[in-house]
């Protein structure tokens, strides 16, 4: 070889090895970051099916039960709007004063509304619950979405991974429960995707329960000194069984990133025995108990991307009274989550984007169903199902409502572009050929 | 002449007595003695988690894992999106309990040689490759921190383990 061959083989090989640890399991080279809006996202599932009457609409009994002048806002920390002043039933227990007479005090200084964008009237694409939640997470309206499968289409988790080159740690779900397929929202089953780049993901109130400390928080605390030599003859055995993607059945993490969730899990169990976890003040629910445990992540990780479902709301179907009390109380937890963000984790305070937004609405007209206070209930099937609002708010976010009930504006499934744009890796998401054609940011809505 | 024939039918009945009664030859089969393993190879189906949990449970605590149990924990771990971090801690759980049969570190590195043969039996179900075979004897005898415990933790939280 000459002098001049050596030289020229030599710089590709050098180049090579300094471009190769940036080239994206997309196959760009770099990540677009030049047009990031923001270095996090928090997206609040406020599922459960919530009406747009006693949400957004702020009618209260009004509308759901015919009970004239009883209109008013019970989501004072999402929502403008003076409360109700009758038949008050949506708040806490005070002794000696009818159930649930005492409202929780707002914690926000000024509602999200006043802080963001509001979009009162978008539209839902299905009125169930594991479809909404899969339109919310993949863009997709998911209208081949079957029950006890993994989403079809990829969810943003998915996209953000292989687009943006985030870890696995960077983006989480944190599912309320086992049920309802839950579990399964971190990654889809698609070919092109699945969970290699899946999100990690905690179903919370079941890993952190009295069982799951039962079956976890025994496990011993291995040094690294320990866990590099298991590592290692682990990863040997590994490489003489490689697996196929449609083979590979849970989420990837590197063995930094197992050792961290693994010292996660045991310091919320510790802190579990010392109270020491943060929580709302009114922490009285699952949903409560959710946000509690998703804070604790964001404390951790400090994740790009975190999305969190909530189902309160639910008990809509035999029983209003406490359909109301969730309602309200996940207002409350929302907001909680908000300020907890700003004030105690340093590294997402202002530099964060909460997205709020149902799976789906309820209808229009009740069920025969009577609570104890002959109130009637609601489920989930006709076309004021599909009426939902959206909010989002933080860094850089412009404060706009934007739409009417007689002008509709948006889609539950412009969710996923809308973090895509976030994170500049829009253009990705679309090409990829694979959310809602009619799908759009809500940036370009605006 | 009646001398003469009685002779003969005493001659032709010895006759008859000595030749029917031939002795009888006992004719038996026999198969060599093979042992049937698992080939890695082979091994295609994924156990599902009330398998996995059920197998890991008997194969460290030789008894069967309860009904109760099993469904707890089953429950918990599908509550976790990495499997990996699952199944890591609830076997270093197992590990931390009373009741768990495995052998002693001082008898791992007495033989290392059968140590290794008989973990590839307790989990795989097949006999090392000679590769295998030399990978863990040397990784075993340079390492003096490596126990008993780590290396059944390799093993069960290894992705063959998981499929048969």
């Amino acid at each position: 070889m000459n002098r001049k061959d050596f030289i020229t083989k030599s710089g590709i090989t050098m180049g090579g090895g300094l471009l190769a640890p940036y080239i994206l399991p997309s196959g760009r080279l770099f990540a677009k970051t030049a047009s990031m809006k923001a270095d996090h996202v928090v997206l609040v599932m406020f599922a459960g099916g919530v009406r747009q009457q006693e949400s957004v609409l702020g009618r209260y009994l009004e509308d759901s039960q015919g009970v004239s002048g009883a209109a008013g806002n019970i989501m004072p920390n999402l929502f403008e709007g003076d409360a109700p002043n009758k038949k008050i039933a949506y708040g806490t227990s005070v002794a000696g004063e009818p159930l649930g007479s005492e409202p929780i005090p707002r914690l926000l200084n000024q509602p999200m509304e006043k802080l963001g964008l509001l979009f009162p009237e978008m539209r839902a694409q299905s009125a169930g619950h594991y479809v909404g939640l899969n339109t919310l997470l993949t863009g997709n309206p998911g209208v081949s979405q079957g029950l006890r499968v993994r989403p079809s289409y990829p969810t943003i988790f998915e996209y953000l991974r292989k687009h943006a080159g985030f870890k696995a740690t960077d983006t989480w779900f944190i599912g309320n429960g086992i049920g309802n397929s839950t579990p399964l929202l971190n990654s889809s089953n698609n070919k092109d995707y699945g969970l290699p780049y899946g999100g990690n993901m905690f179903a919370a109130p079941v890993t952190f329960s009295a069982t799951g400390k039962e079956v976890l928080g025994n496990a011993k605390i291995y040094s690294n000194m320990d866990l590099e030599p298991m590592y290692f003859m682990k990863n040997f055995l590994d490489q003489s069984f490689a697996l196929t993607n449609d083979q590979i059945s849970s989420v990837s993490n590197t063995d930094e990133e197992k050792i961290q969730i693994k010292d996660f899990i045991k310091s919320v169990f510790a802190k579990q025995q010392t109270g020491q976890l943060a929580k709302p003040p009114i922490a009285g629910n699952g949903d409560a108990l959710n946000m509690m445990y998703a804070a604790e992540v964001l404390r951790e990780f400090k994740p790009k991307m975190l999305a969190l479902n909530i189902s309160g709301v639910d008990t809509c179907h035999s029983n209003f009274t406490s359909y109301l009390q969730n309602l309200h109380r996940a207002d409350h937890v929302t907001a909680w989550l908000w300020q907890h963000i700003q004030y105690n984790i340093p590294e997402m305070s202002g530099n964060t984007i909460f997205i709020v937004a149902p799976e789906c609405g309820r209808n229009l007209n009740p069920n025969p169903i009577l609570d104890r206070n002959d109130w009637y209930s609601y489920d989930h099937s006709d076309s004021n199902a599909r009426r939902v609002w959206g909010l989002m708010l933080g860094k850089g976010v412009p404060n706009i409502r934007i739409g009417s009930e007689a002008q509709p504006v948006g889609r539950l499934t412009d969710i996923v572009p809308t973090i895509a744009d976030i994170f500049g890796v829009l253009d990705d998401v679309k090409n990829a050929g694979l959310i809602d054609p009619l799908a759009r940011s809500l940036y370009q809505r605006v | 002449m009646p001398n003469f024939k009685l002779n003969a039918w005493i001659i032709y009945g010895l006759f008859l007595c000595t030749s029917a009664c031939t002795k009888e030859r006992i004719i038996g089969y026999e198969i060599d003695q093979v042992n049937v393993l698992e080939d890695k190879s082979l091994k295609t189906k994924k156990k599902n988690d009330a398998e996995f949990i059920s197998i890991l449970y008997t194969n460290l605590y030789q008894s069967a894992i309860s009904p109760n149990q099993l469904y707890k924990t089953q429950n918990v771990l599908y509550s976790i999106g990495d499997q990996d971090v699952g199944n890591e801690m609830l076997l270093s759980n197992y590990f931390n309990t009373s009741g768990i049969t495995i052998p002693k570190d001082a008898v791992m590195r007495t033989d290392i040689d059968a140590f290794i043969i008989n973990t590839f039996k307790r989990f795989y179900l097949r006999y090392p490759s000679e590769g295998e075979k030399v990978f863990f004897n040397q990784f075993i005898t340079n390492n003096k921190a490596v126990t008993v415990e780590m290396v059944y933790t390799a093993f069960a939280c290894s992705k063959e383990y998981q499929y048969y």
